[in-house]
């Protein structure tokens, strides 16, 4: 009775002495990406402490904006190494939280799976409110404001403004040292029509930055009647893009 | 006796805590850092379907899976190309329609920030996330 006892408590002990173990420095990384920056990079580094060697199955990010790297497929005892998530900024701004999540063959499951999280804060240098203005067909052609204001580590004196669609006027009004107000008015709201308006800013000097807002005239609300319960395939109408103003494609 | 009752009914729900206790605090980079979605903001495949053209659809994955397939009519719009695919977008809006996001379990959260970016910075209104985004939407209709 005793000796089936044994066997097993000695097995678990092995089992326990003998495990695999993948040591992670650090499970989440914030950064800090500058103005202009297109990437973000993680380095999430980890040594096997365990006695065995640890196999990767699989490294997924939890977004297709995160492409994730290691260096090897099979981490033996004592051996260090790093997982490396980039992360493509695009047009994100904020806060962005993204994981990867990354699993092994440890039969602990508590550490076959692991969660590494990358943070990183995209500062909003010019905070714009709202980046849309509309009117619909026939409304009475009011001015429209929208309010600009530089972030603290954004130090923009001037701004500059341009528009050649020749429906809208564009109209900047300075305020407190940073701030400003867009004032958009359409000529005429008497068909659908829109455009975008690149704002541009003196800061950095060397490369100035460019955002965008965007007026439009839209399609009156059809009266109830006359809607369908179908999906509508409609093509798209035109936006009057100025072709002065690059496009957010040809930055 | 009651007071010896009430105390090891507390020393035993203490007990209990603990595990829970370390559990959260070992993991605790595993919790979730997105906030769920109000149910408020979510829309079904049904009901968006059943707005027919009151609803414009927005595509918010990466530009290859929407290149890949997406549903008809939807307007492609995700965060890699914002600023120049906003401009494609908002000519086809008008403020009667509703507007549906959505992505799929790869692109995890980018219909909810997408949805975020239309109500906060565009200032549209009934702007909803699809529930169970594209796969459920694939579920339906192929």
């Amino acid at each position: 009775m005793k000796t089936p006892i044994l066997t097993f408590t000695l097995s678990i002990l092995l089992a326990v002495a003998a495990r695999a173990e993948l040591k992670w420095e650090q499970n989440t990384i914030e950064l800090h990406p500058s103005a202009g920056d297109k990437q973000a990079v993680a380095h999430f580094k980890y040594e096997n402490v365990g006695k065995t060697a640890v196999h990767f199955k699989s490294v997924k990010a939890s977004c297709g904006c995160t492409a994730t790297q290691t260096q090897k497929e099979v981490v033996n005892p004592g051996e260090k190494g790093e997982v490396i998530a980039t992360f493509n900024i695009g047009d994100r701004t904020g806060q962005q939280v993204k994981t990867i999540t990354v699993q092994t063959d440890d039969p602990n499951p508590t550490q076959a799976t692991m969660i590494l999280t990358l943070k990183a804060n995209i500062a909003q240098s010019l905070e714009m409110k709202p980046t849309f203005v509309y009117w619909t067909s026939g409304e009475e052609p009011k001015t429209k404001k929208i309010s600009l204001k530089a972030a603290k580590e954004f130090p923009a004196k001037d701004i500059t403004i341009k528009s050649n669609s020749q429906n809208f006027q564009s109209k900047i009004v300075p305020g407190k040292p940073g701030e400003w107000t867009l004032e958009i008015t359409p000529k005429d709201t008497s068909h659908p029509m829109g455009t975008a308006l690149l704002i541009q800013t003196d800061y950095p000097k060397e490369a100035p930055k460019s955002f965008y807002v965007n007026a439009q005239i839209t399609n009156p609300a059809p009266p109830p009647m006359l809607r369908t319960p179908v999906q509508s395939n409609a093509p798209a109408l035109k936006t009057a893009t100025p072709a002065a103003i690059p496009s957010p494609a040809a930055r | 006796m009651k007071f010896r009752a009430v105390g090891e009914a507390f020393v035993i729900i203490a007990l209990a805590c603990l595990p829970a206790i370390g559990e959260g605090f070992y993991f605790r980079d595993k919790v979730s850092w997105q906030s769920p979605i109000p149910e408020s903001e979510l829309v079904t495949v049904d009901q968006a379907r059943a707005w027919g053209s009151g609803a414009i659809w927005v595509d918010a994955r990466p530009d290859d899976e929407f290149a890949a397939d997406h549903v008809p009519g939807a307007f492609s719009l995700n965060e890699d190309r914002w600023n120049e695919l906003l401009q494609q977008f908002l000519p086809n809006w008008s403020p009667d329609k509703k507007v549906v996001v959505y992505c799929s379990a790869q692109s995890c959260n980018a219909a909810r920030d997408v949805a975020k970016r239309l109500r906060d910075e565009a200032q549209l209104k009934d702007v909803f996330v699809l529930k169970g985004g594209w796969e459920e939407w694939l579920k339906k209709h192929r």
